[in-house]
Formats: structure tokens, C-alpha cells, sequence
């Protein structure tokens, strides 16, 4: 079975014999899977396609609950309460839990508009918090030198890695406790990476950080603890200074070593 | 052999092209050639007098084209939120079940043919008309009523088209914000897919301004401005239908032909001002 190290820190997130299957399937996409999240750490999570890596971070944050007929059993924990049972606030959960995705998400509205959309769905009207939570959202994530005389510029005018910054700062503006990278890096330059990355090792002393990724060095780079993944089952969750040098699992190490994938 | 052949066709392609484009110099010189004789005789009269009263050789077109632009108006007052509904429905509430039945029902609606509105429209709508706000039912109200129904089917099935392109990714990026699936609608997906949703009311405007055979059944051809909805009233090609018959004078002709060359025109900037619009591509691809 999984090797899955004891986390003694304080946890984000807590998956417990989770499973979760989509519309329409005949067999669940993730199996019996347990899993810590730790708390102000970044995990990464990597495994080949189709191993459900992609399908578990959409869980955190229920946006599987878009489209019909989707379906979780199990439990995941987010400040002890389970967040998948039917009367969970899907809205109060998404701010608390936000989510960048593989491609840059610029909304068709201006640089300022972009990074106050958040909070002005939360009903803060006041210019002057937003004006002041918008410039620090922008500096934390590292592109408000870039923008700041042109916030009024539509946003699909920047480049994708000062976009996928944009989308970052969005979702930090509203001060969540927990960030979801579905593949960040995936669309951007080697250079934008870098700077992706780095700014989210930087993030990590606010918010706990899920990172998917199919790119082993990126989980190498920036990660605390890595997830394996493969055929929907979490093979094995370590510190991923041990992981990548000393996995305890043959699939972990024929996976790390380039043997499948 | 193969290469002579292949410059045959293109010059066969060549020529069908061009003959296209002939086709509508032709349309228009003749329609301006036909016009220059009520342009001299009525100048600037001919738009802004009101009288048409061919058996005094009086041809003020102003009721033509004050009855064009507000049965169109009321048309696209009542068709826009309309179709923006039943997009919004049929884009992002309707259930999977309910999506494909509902949008073929609204393309084969598009496909009626002009005509059988009309025929509906005075048999059986205008009665409803008549109980309703009384008059002869007959009127301008008439006409912007099945007008607009006639271009609602069009504008929803583009306006649908052009909300179903928004990425997923974008939609999901607003919704893991926090969003509802109004704000989703109403932030991300309405202005993203502005353009194409513009583009089809221009269009639909377009045709609206042009159509003749649904209206000319309800209008009443009756040359008088009047504030009164209820009021019979004509539009220009309501007119260009019903006179070319009866146009028994060199003038009468050479008015009807300046009336559809104004009609012309007006079709032909909206249409320009549409494709401006459909040109306009996104950058975020799916």
C-alpha cells in the first residue's frame, strides 16, 4: 500500500478515503486516497496523465460541481469540517480556497478590474481599500512596477507570464488560506517560470500551497512535501528532499528515474 | 495539361468573383440613375416633406422612413432582451436534456420564411392586436411585434453561439473566485463574447430595416407620421411593394426607385458596420 509520511506540522487540508468519480463513468478517477496537506508548506503533486493529480486539486476547491452528475465520497477536511457534504457554501469555500489555472486567465476587463474582481464579488465598495488591496495584491505577486501605469489598460494587452502573475494577485487579493496551481507554468516561457515559481515559494509564509505539475524538476525546485500519483491511488507523499533521492516505493522511483510516464 | 487547367479555374473562379461584385455596381448604378430624376425634382424635400401624395406629384418620403425606423426600433426593443434570455438559458442554465431540442427548435424558426409571418401575423395575430389596444389592429405596433419575433429566433441561436465560445478555463477562473453563476454571466461571459453578440443585433437590425413581406401584411401602407402606435403607418419597402403597380408617372417611378436606393444604403451601413464588428477576434483560445 501507499507510504505516506507522518506530517507533524499543522495541516491545511485533510483527504480521507476520498474517491471521486465523474458524470457518467463506470469507475471512480481517484480511489481510496488519504492524504495531509500540510499548513504554510508548498505540496506538489506529480504523476503521469491520467494518474487523477489534475482531478484531486479540482476537488479542493468544488469546482468539479460545475458540471453535473460529478461525484465524491470520502472526506476532505479544510479547518475540520468536511467541505463535501451538499450544504457547504461553494462561494465562502472558493474565497477561502482560490485556484490558478494551466493558462492564463485574464478576465476581458482592465489590469485594476481583474485584481478587484474578487473582492468586489465579496460586496467591498470602498475605493480606497480596494485601491489600497488591489497595489498590494500587485506587489505580492510581484507585477505592480510592471502595471502600475496602466491599470486602467485592458488586461489581454500583457504578455502570459505577467498575466498568469495578474491571476495570481487576483487570487491572492482576497486573502485566501489556501492556493491551488493547476499546472501554472504549463503555457509560459522558461524565463516567466522562474518567476512563477519563485514567487510562489514566496507566497507560502500566507497561504498553504497545492502545486500540480508535470514537470519533476518544478516539484524538485519549489515543493516541501511531494504526492506520487498513479492510476488514481496516491502511491506515496514524502519531504521531497527524500522523495527524489531516496523514494521508499519501486513505482515512485521508476517513475522519478524517466522508467514510465 | 494539369497546369493549364489549373489556371483555368482560377480564372473561371476569377471571373465569378468579380461577377459578384458587378452584380452590385450594376444594382446600384441603376437604382441611382433611376433616382436622379425625382432627386432633381425634389431634392432635399424628398427626405424631409411628409406629404406622399403621387396624384399632386408631392413625394415626401419622411412617413416611409420614419415608419422603417420605428417599427425597426420597437423590433430590436423587443426582440434584444428576449434573445439575450433565451441565450443565456440555452448557453449556461438549460440542462444538457433541454439544450439541443430547444436550440434546433429556435434554428428551424429562423428558417420560416418571411412571408408566412406576414400570413400568421395578419390572420391571426391581428386580431389579438385589435382586441387588445383596439384600432384596426393593423398599425405599427403590428409590425414591430412580428417583426421582432421574426428576428428573435436569429439573434439568439448567434448570441448563444457567441456566449458558447467563452473558454471554459475563464468561466471556471470567475467561479473559483467566489462567483455566482449570475456574476459568471454577467462579468466574463456577456463581455467576452460582446462582439459577436453586437455583430448579430446589427444584423438582425439589418434585416429587420429590409424586411418587406412580414410587414407589409400588418402595416397598412399609409403614408402618415403619427405618434400613435396603434396607427396604420408604411415603412420604404412596405411602400416599394405596394405602389410599383401602381406608379403611372415618370416621377412616381423615379420616387419609388430613390425611396429603395435610400433603403439600399441604409442596409448597406449597417451591414458594413456588422462585419466591422464579426472581424474582431478574441485572444484567449479555448
Amino acid at each position: 500500500m501507499a507510504t505516506i509520511i507522518d506530517i507533524q506540522q499543522e495541516k491545511a487540508l485533510q483527504v480521507k478515503n476520498f474517491e471521486f468519480t465523474y458524470a457518467g463513468a463506470d469507475a471512480p478517477s481517484i480511489k481510496k486516497l488519504d492524504m495531509p496537506i500540510a499548513k504554510n508548506a508548498i505540496t506538489a503533486l506529480i504523476g503521469p496523465s491520467g494518474c487523477g493529480k489534475t482531478t484531486l486539486l479540482r476537488s479542493f476547491n468544488r469546482i468539479h460541481d460545475l458540471y453535473p452528475g460529478n461525484k465524491y465520497e470520502g472526506e476532505i477536511l479544510f479547518n475540520e469540517r468536511n467541505i463535501l457534504t451538499s450544504k457547504e457554501d461553494l462561494i465562502s469555500l472558493r474565497i477561502k480556497i482560490g485556484m490558478i489555472f494551466q493558462k492564463p486567465t485574464a478576465f476581458p476587463m482592465s489590469i485594476y478590474d481583474n485584481v478587484a474582481y474578487g473582492m468586489r464579488l465579496q460586496g467591498i465598495k470602498n475605493k480606497t481599500e480596494l485601491n489600497d488591496r488591489v497595489e498590494k495584491a500587485l506587489k505580492d505577486a510581484a507585477i505592480w512596477k510592471e502595471v502600475k501605469d496602466r491599470l486602467k489598460h485592458d488586461a489581454n494587452g500583457l504578455s502570459g507570464g505577467q498575466q498568469q502573475r495578474l491571476c495570481i494577485a487576483r487570487a491572492i487579493a482576497v486573502e485566501p488560506e489556501v492556493l491551488l496551481f493547476d499546472e501554472p507554468t504549463s503555457a509560459l516561457d522558461p524565463i516567466s517560470t522562474a518567476g512563477i515559481e519563485e514567487l510562489v515559494v514566496e507566497l507560502k509564509e500566507r497561504v498553504s500551497i497545492i502545486i500540480v505539475t508535470h514537470n519533476m524538476q518544478q516539484a524538485a525546485r519549489v515543493s516541501d512535501y511531494t504526492g506520487f500519483m498513479y492510476l488514481g491511488e496516491l502511491i506515496e507523499l514524502g519531504r521531497t528532499e527524500e522523495m527524489f533521492v531516496t523514494p521508499r516505493e519501486k513505482l515512485t522511483e521508476e517513475y522519478i528515474t524517466g522508467k514510465f510516464g | 495539361m494539369n497546369l493549364l487547367l489549373d489556371k483555368l479555374f482560377a480564372h473561371m473562379t476569377k471571373f465569378i468573383a468579380l461577377a459578384v461584385l458587378l452584380i452590385v455596381a450594376w444594382i446600384f448604378t441603376k437604382l441611382f440613375q433611376q433616382s436622379l430624376f425625382s432627386m432633381q425634382a425634389s431634392g432635399f424635400d424628398f427626405i424631409t416633406e411628409t406629404k406622399w401624395a403621387p396624384n399632386l406629384e408631392k413625394f415626401g418620403a419622411l412617413p416611409a422612413i420614419y415608419g422603417s425606423v420605428i417599427s425597426t426600433f420597437l423590433a430590436m426593443v423587443l426582440a434584444v432582451p428576449v434573445a439575450i434570455g433565451v441565450a443565456i438559458f440555452l448557453s449556461e442554465l438549460a440542462p444538457a436534456k433541454l439544450k439541443s431540442p430547444v436550440g434546433v427548435s429556435i434554428e428551424l424558426l429562423a428558417a420560416i420564411p418571411s412571408v408566412i409571418y406576414g400570413m400568421w401575423g395578419l390572420f391571426y395575430f391581428v386580431p389579438i392586436i385589435r382586441d387588445i389596444v383596439g384600432g384596426v389592429g393593423i398599425s405599427m405596433l403590428t409590425a414591430g411585434i412580428v417583426l421582432s419575433i421574426m428576428i428573435l429566433p436569429f439573434m439568439a441561436a448567434v448570441t448563444r453561439d457567441a456566449m458558447n465560445t467563452t473558454p471554459d478555463i475563464l468561466k471556471e477562473s470567475a467561479y473559483a473566485l467566489g462567483g455566482t453563476k449570475w456574476d459568471v454571466i454577467k462579468d466574463v461571459i456577456i463581455p467576452y463574447a460582446k462582439a459577436g453578440i453586437i455583430g448579430s443585433f446589427i444584423l438582425a437590425l439589418g434585416r429587420a430595416i429590409g424586411e418587406t413581406m412580414a410587414v407589409t401584411f400588418v402595416m397598412g401602407n399609409v403614408h402618415k407620421i403619427s405618434a400613435d402606435l396603434t396607427q396604420p403607418a408604411t415603412s420604404i419597402p412596405v411602400t416599394l411593394a405596394n405602389e410599383f403597380t401602381e406608379a403611372d408617372s415618370p416621377i412616381y417611378y423615379s420616387s419609388l426607385f430613390e425611396l429603395s436606393l435610400l433603403l439600399l444604403v441604409i442596409s448597406f451601413t449597417i451591414i458594413s458596420i456588422a462585419k466591422f464588428y464579426f472581424l474582431r477576434r478574441k485572444r484567449i483560445g479555448a
